[in-house]
């Protein structure tokens, strides 16, 4: 695209090199000073509101929203963390959620990753006509069938169950794509010999492909782990016992029937959002590596 | 294979020999099939027959042709919240993007390390779910006690009641939504100006060309796919928020924030027959999915076809 570099006449001022260049202009530090300012106006912009919301979680319920304003607590006291926490519904929820969610994710890897290796490696009748219609899923918003799933999991009596949780977003074209764009780049050449030792299909996608399946493992089990762990409405829709309370369910619940405890739902907020952030920090390098496989090329 | 012709079994040995791995291929894919075909394509379709019924959970359904879609679109409250739904995209997309074009041109032009916090740090709102953000985000937008309207009160600027307000409301409610969407924004962007050559700003420096040059005649037109991408997948995910308005003003004030997913999922809490707003999320159906499918294709063409 040498047309593109059409350039106007040269304007005389500070070049800020995009790439790596040659560097000529003696205002070096200059520009190093206002990109380190630019870069912690995005970082504050990113991370404030949850900071915001961690120091809360240390104010008395009177001063999360007190006039006049104050930033800091009078006094940090853990009260609303230790209270929070000796609530057994609290506990629960997060206790249940986390074990919906490790559930939710192993099943989402296994299903997914296996019509995955079907569709970039074996050869089956209808193998054209059921691919298009596990991608064409991938179009329907959840919206447009909200209704009709919750009719059949009522009809299925799957209603407050971990099960009306678990199942139903297990499969996910998004992922078996995904997955399966890895698969096909995988060199035939690896699992021939396989195949001649009388490896067999299964043989190969346990011992070949599934060791080889970290970098999307990654990202779809953080996904699905996620996605589980932050749902709302479903939940909101199927589950009315306590005992099976979603962590998003039970904050809005707390939210709108002790609305007096700033202090402490911040300090509910805060515990829940640790350990999605946790599982982002420990997997961040691969996650942020996958963002460009994941949404195009 | 009740009545079996002769010539049936030449046909299937053929049929063994071109696709050797028929069982074990539908056996590796039966779970997904099953799962999709119970809790997506059954609803999908019986969400398209509903459509022409008038059904309710109580009583026998009645069909009603095309009543409930002429119902939806002569309505001018399923109008208004689409009006809304593009307000929203309007007031939401173009931040996103040029906020992350200028964060992608900043975390392209730093070292690595610090390009790493960077990247880290963006992509951490996108983890916090929909009800941690709204409960965030409802006492810094708190009329007496929050922060926002505090730091209003410094600068001697009038304080406002961000969520309470109908005229502030959409804004007060797209805050949260760019803070949400934006690390993947950004990811994506900075993988795209990563993909531009380096010899092509090379030569630029060469001409002693300055940022604002090569952003305007090397960066943007490179970028032209991946924003294109953005564009749409951006507006089809901001005109389907809905979790934000449910939890932060469930619709209000005045229905000013009741973008319209909000709009059909409350006509599904509250109408006793829901051929009315079975509809509704059809029409979106038809509109955002084949947008969706569209830009899928257009991208990943030579992936569909094998």
């Amino acid at each position: 695209m040498a047309q593109d570099l059409t350039l106007a006449r040269p304007v005389t001022g500070t070049a800020t090199p995009v790439s790596p260049g040659p560097r000529r202009r003696p205002r070096r530090w200059l520009t190093g000073t206002l990109k380190a300012l630019a870069g912690l106006f995005f970082v504050v912009l990113a991370l404030f509101p949850l900071a915001w919301m961690v120091i809360a979680g240390f104010k008395t319920k009177t001063e999360v929203v007190r006039t006049p304003f104050q930033f800091f607590p009078q006094v940090w006291n853990v009260d609303n963390y230790t209270q929070i926490l000796a609530d057994p519904t609290f506990l629960s929820s997060l206790g249940i959620t986390g074990f919906g969610a490790v559930l939710f994710t192993l099943l989402s890897l296994t299903v997914n990753s296996m019509a995955a290796y079907a569709f970039a490696r074996l050869e089956f009748q209808l193998k054209r006509t059921l691919w298009v219609v596990v991608i064409t899923t991938m179009f329907i918003p959840g919206m447009t069938i909200l209704l009709t799933s919750f009719i059949m999991v009522t009809k299925l009596h799957m209603l407050d169950t971990l099960a009306v949780l678990v199942l139903p977003g297990a499969a996910a074209a998004i992922h078996v794509f995904f997955i399966r764009q890895f698969y096909l780049n995988i060199p035939r050449s690896l699992e021939e010999a396989a195949l001649i030792d009388g490896c067999g299909r299964w043989g190969v996608y346990l011992r070949i492909f599934l060791p080889m399946s970290k970098a999307p493992f990654v990202v779809v089990g953080v996904t699905s782990f996620l996605t589980f762990w932050n749902s709302y409405v479903w939940p909101i829709m199927t589950i009315t016992s306590p005992e099976l309370y979603q962590i998003q369910q039970y904050l809005a619940s707390f939210r709108s029937e002790r609305s007096s405890e700033l202090g402490m739902l911040m300090a509910g907020s805060a515990l829940a959002a640790a350990p999605v952030v946790l599982v982002f920090l420990v997997f961040q390098r691969q996650i942020i590596a996958n963002i460009k496989m994941a949404g195009l090329k | 294979m009740a009545r079996r012709r002769p010539a049936d079994d030449h046909v299937v040995a053929a049929n063994k020999k071109r696709y050797p791995d028929t069982v074990m291929a539908y056996v590796m894919i039966a779970p997904i099939v099953i799962l999709l075909g119970i809790f997506v394509i059954y609803p999908a379709l019986q969400a398209t027959v509903l459509s022409f019924y008038n059904w309710s959970f109580y009583q026998e359904s009645e069909f009603v042709g095309l009543k409930n879609f002429t119902d939806v679109l002569t309505d001018p409250k399923f109008r208004a919240s689409i009006l809304l739904g593009l307000k929203f995209v309007a007031i939401t997309l173009p931040v996103q993007l040029v906020g992350a074009f200028l964060f992608a041109s900043l975390a392209t032009a730093v070292n690595r390390r610090f390009a790493d916090v960077l990247k880290v740090s963006i992509y951490i709102p996108t983890i916090i779910s929909g009800v941690i953000t709204s409960v965030i985000f409802t006492i810094i937008y708190d009329y007496s006690g929050g922060i926002l309207n505090a730091l209003l009160a410094k600068l001697d600027l009038t304080t406002q009641a961000w969520l309470g307000d109908p005229r502030l409301a959409l804004v007060a409610i797209a805050a949260p939504a760019v803070w949400l969407g934006m690390g993947l924004t950004c990811l994506i962007m900075i993988a795209g100006m990563l993909d531009i050559p380096a010899s092509f700003y090379e030569s630029a420096d060469v001409e002693g060309a300055n940022w604002w040059q090569k952003t305007v005649y090397i960066t943007i037109p490179q970028l032209k796919n991946i924003l294109l991408y953005l564009i749409i997948t951006g507006f089809v995910a901001s005109i389907q928020q809905f979790e934000l308005p449910l939890i932060m003003t469930n619709g209000g004030p005045m229905s000013s924030t009741e973008l319209p997913n909000l709009f059909i999922f409350n006509h599904f809490r509250g109408d006793p027959y829901v051929g009315y707003s079975i509809a509704a999320a059809l029409l979106l159906f038809v509109v955002l999915g084949s947008v969706s499918a569209l830009i899928f294709r257009v991208l990943n063409s030579e992936k569909l076809v094998d």
